[in-house]
């Protein structure tokens, strides 16, 4: 099995005013791919910062990131851009939809940004995933009149609809209800199963971390268990 | 297919944030939209009225091309520069040559020489005038009328009599004011009228030369005149048309008056005082009670009583003081002339009630009585002017006729020229013709000049052997002239049809086919002239009138600022609505960035909110402009001003659509607005994906 994610020395440091803020010290850590990992810790312990870098939307000071084989420090803002629509798929805590699209159209976005398919093809790919998620009855409504965690639905659906190797989560539950957000871990364990699909979402909450396959602990940016 | 989905993708998030934040799109709309349309409507406005003032310049004096002399030390200003007073552009030395030199060119149409300078009317007053009428009746020897002619005589005494008793009352020089009384108190007396009554030689010179000028001349008239080829300028000036009387036949001395110099300065003033106010009352609908203009010329008509008097005879006077106590003016007590007096002055007290009636009656009863022009078709006025070396030149000129140009009827600036020969204009402007030499010989052989050189000049007039006497000087009056020189009038009032077109000009007038390549044309025609050793500027229609043809630049440049000005403010509130609103946007484009959106779809995103606005605000200010403009198309714009008819070529103007301008002034707009915001969309392209994962609820 190949590696999903492989992380090697890396270290981030924030300048704040006149002094700097160290988020990561020497952190090495390697995922595989198909994992459904947690990152856990406190606050302020560098969970964002990590997802941030495994998310190309940052590039460690030191040391290198590797997404699917491929150094990130190096990259252009533009290539981050593109490795993130191509290789990654997001969700966040607060769901994110843009309000005025329907559900159709927000999960619809990232492939129309992507181009290079037609209407047919996207509309096979959007229907199997809501049909995946259960949004299907939905599918014409705006996203400000869902529920929480129909939001996170879409939102699941939106993040897999480029078929990424990687989906990143930010406390995906963290805005739900523990029955809701149970359902959705639920949901991303299956698509996990079925699509091979590596999942690394961060959380703090004990449920949610007893269903990952691998915990990482972070503490202080460091990594204390992985 | 794909590009046209993302397109209306941001088209719809454009749309929902410009409803998000609608008092900021509304205003900013309003404001393209006001752009939009101050620029339709004002570029619209501005080509008609260059087209309209085109046409009046080119149709009425300038032409396409004005060609003057490249020493002249003033520019050519057809319709007077900014500053007063009289230009010096230099002379075209025989205009044959540069016509010629200008008719080999294909695209040239004519050259017209031309000259423009300015004179005085001479001008008598009313009792030269009177006795002028006295003269006449006298050679008639009809006695009522000469009766009538005293008797009126009589009344313009007693008239400078009164005025005299009011001038003593307030002027310091008494002994002059005695002379005077005593000069008057001798021609009221009976004696003095009777001998006046006989023809007596005397006593009429001595009205003529004591009397008349104790009411002082007439104020003298400016007159602008333009000397010409009037054969080659009616051909090629279609807006010249003949108002009264004939054109001025090719190879005659004279002059064609201008319609509105006629009208504003030579006619009767109480006809003048009328016609003012029927424009303003009637035409500008400017009611007399309340407006201090109206007020001051309904003051000064019941004064020009005698402007009617003067010219009445008996029959007339007996006439119109039927007619007048028929409208309802009643007469008085005294004689005709004294009743009549009163009735003519309460018939002068006009208001707003009975304005409109007394201004027909007065045409349609006094006006056929009296003389209601000072000059008029068929006379002969003097004309003075300065020459270029100074001196004044007279210059007899008959009146063929009155003109104006078409359209430009009311137009002080196209009306404020007169024609006249281009013979004349020569002699005026103090060179020599053949015939003016002649006359110069002919006085200079009456009075004994002899030409003598400079170096035997103290010998001829102290040779002779002569040696000098001292005489005592003898203090003597003044003896009366014993003889004047009779010189005729050798000055003929034809010409060689010919003459015109060789010798002086001041400057010409081009004439082209078309005027396509106005521009280039000026240029290489200032070459060509330039290699064949004639040293000329030319310069086109719009520079050559003067301060009028700068008027249309002027009005561009304002409306560009004004223009500008909108921009500014539109562009700032636009990129600060942009700048603030990246902050209420903040998770949502670190959304788009996080899942994949390049940066430049942000700014695409901000720039279609912007494009959106400029289009939407911009219909609506087009839709606005349209409306007005075809409003305007059918009802015209009335010219509130003579500079106005001018430009407009006539007292309306009527707007016309141009697509170009219509279609092209929203675009533009909407285009600078969405260019100017793309600093603002980059700065909200900033925004990091890492951005969207903070919380900040």
């Amino acid at each position: 099995m190949s590696l999903a994610v492989r992380i090697e020395n890396v270290s981030k440091v924030y300048p704040l005013g006149k002094t700097s803020v160290q988020a990561l010290k020497n952190i090495e850590l390697a995922i595989q791919e198909g994992e459904f990992t947690t990152i856990a810790g406190p606050s302020g312990c560098g969970k964002s910062t990590l997802l941030n870098l495994i998310g190309c939307m940052d590039t460690p000071t030191t040391g290198e990131v590797y997404v699917e084989g491929q150094p990130i420090s190096q990259l252009k803002d533009k290539e981050l851009t593109r490795l993130r629509l191509e290789k990654l798929g997001f969700i966040f805590q607060s769901f994110n939809l843009i309000p005025v699209l329907t559900v159709y159209q927000n999960i619809e976005f990232p492939l129309l940004i992507h181009g290079g398919f037609t209407k047919k093809e996207r509309a096979a790919r959007i229907d199997a995933l809501m049909e995946e998620v259960g949004l299907q009855p939905q599918a014409q409504q705006k996203s400000n009149e869902l529920s929480g965690g129909q939001r996170q639905r879409v939102a699941i659906a939106r993040a897999l609809v480029t078929q990424p190797r990687i989906v990143l989560a930010d406390e995906p539950t963290a805005n739900l209800d523990s029955a809701t957000g149970e359902r959705i871990i639920d949901l991303m364990k299956t698509i996990n199963r079925t699509h091979k699909t590596t999942f690394i979402f961060s959380t703090h909450d004990p449920q949610v971390m007893k269903q990952a396959s691998r915990v990482v602990r972070l503490k202080d940016g460091a990594v204390l268990e992985a | 297919m794909q590009v046209l989905e993302l397109s209306s993708l941001i088209v719809k998030v454009a749309f929902r944030n410009l409803w998000l934040y609608r008092l900021k799109t509304v205003v900013i709309a309003s404001l393209l939209g006001f752009g939009s349309f101050l620029s339709i409507v004002g570029l619209t406005l501005l080509r008609d009225v260059e087209a309209t003032m085109q046409e009046s310049i080119i149709g009425s004096v300038a032409g396409h091309l004005q060609m003057y002399s490249k020493k002249a030390k003033d520019d050519l200003a057809i319709f007077g520069s900014t500053f007063m007073g009289r230009q010096d552009i230099g002379v075209l030395e025989d205009i044959s040559t540069y016509r010629d030199a200008l008719l080999r060119h294909p695209e040239v149409q004519a050259v017209i020489p031309m000259g423009i300078d300015m004179g005085m009317l001479g001008r008598g007053n009313e009792m030269d005038e009177s006795l002028d009428v006295l003269r006449a009746a006298l050679k008639g020897g009809d006695p009522v009328i000469i009766n009538e002619r005293v008797e009126q005589l009589g009344f313009q005494i007693e008239q400078l009599g009164r005025e005299l008793a009011e001038r003593k009352k307030v002027t310091q020089d008494q002994v002059e004011v005695v002379k005077e009384e005593a000069d008057l108190a001798k021609v009221k007396e009976a004696a003095f009228t009777e001998s006046v009554a006989r023809g007596d030689e005397s006593a009429l010179q001595y009205l003529e030369t004591r009397i008349a000028p104790l009411s002082g001349e007439k104020l003298p008239i400016y007159l602008m005149y333009l000397g010409t080829d009037i054969d080659l300028y009616r051909q090629n000036f279609p807006k010249f048309r003949v108002v009264a009387g004939e054109v001025l036949p090719p190879g005659q001395r004279g002059i064609m008056l201008s319609n509105k110099v006629r009208e504003d300065q030579l006619k009767n003033t109480a006809a003048r005082l009328f016609d003012k106010l029927n424009k303003r009352v009637v035409k500008l609908k400017i009611p007399i009670k309340g407006d201090a203009e109206n007020l001051r010329l309904v003051q000064d008509l019941p004064r020009q009583y005698n402007q009617i008097m003067a010219y009445l005879d008996r029959a007339e006077a007996v006439e119109l003081h039927e007619s007048l106590k028929q409208l309802g003016i009643p007469a008085t007590e005294g004689t005709l002339i004294a009743q009549l007096v009163q009735q003519v002055k309460d018939f002068l007290k006009v208001d707003d009630q009975n304005f409109e009636a007394r201004y027909r009656w007065f045409y349609e009863q006094i006006a056929p009585k009296i003389k209601l022009y000072e000059i008029s078709p068929g006379e002969t006025i003097l004309l003075r002017s300065y020459t270029k070396s100074g001196y004044i030149k007279s210059l007899p000129l008959k009146v063929y006729g009155v003109y104006s140009f078409q359209g430009l009827e009311d137009s002080d600036i196209a009306g404020v020229m007169n024609i006249i020969d281009l013979v004349s204009l020569r002699e005026l402007y103090g060179q020599m013709t053949e015939s003016s030499l002649k006359e110069l010989q002919e006085m200079r052989s009456q009075v004994g000049i002899k030409e003598i050189a400079a170096e035997n000049a103290e010998d001829a007039l102290f040779g002779d052997g002569a040696a000098a006497t001292v005489e005592s000087r003898v203090e003597a009056p003044t003896p009366a002239p014993q003889a004047t020189i009779q010189v005729k009038p050798v000055i003929p009032d034809m010409f060689d049809v010919t003459e015109v077109g060789k010798g002086l000009a001041l400057n010409a007038a081009i004439k082209l086919k078309d005027d396509v390549k106005l521009q280039d044309l000026k240029e290489s025609l200032e070459k060509d002239l330039k290699s064949q050793g004639l040293d000329v500027k030319i310069v086109d229609w719009q520079q050559a009138s003067g301060f009028v043809g700068q008027f249309v630049v002027i009005v561009r440049l304002v409306l560009i600022f004004a223009l500008g000005v909108i921009f500014v403010v539109a562009l700032v509130i636009i990129n600060n609505s942009i700048i603030v609103g990246t902050l209420n946007r903040i998770r949502e484009i670190g959304t788009m960035r996080a899942i994949g959106a390049q940066k430049s779809f942000v700014v695409e995103m901000f720039l279609a909110e912007t494009a959106i606005t400029g289009l939407i605000g911009s219909c609506v200010g087009t839709f606005i402009a349209l409306g007005l403009l075809i409003w305007l198309g059918d009802y015209g714009i009335p010219s509130s001003h003579d500079v106005v008819t001018f430009l407009f070529s006539g007292p309306r103007l009527y707007p016309k659509l141009h697509p170009g301008i219509i279609l092209l002034s929203p675009l533009f707009v909407t285009g600078v607005a969405t260019l100017a915001s793309v600093y603002a969309a980059r700065h909200a392209a900033h925004v990091t994906p890492a951005e969207a994962m903070q919380e900040k609820e």
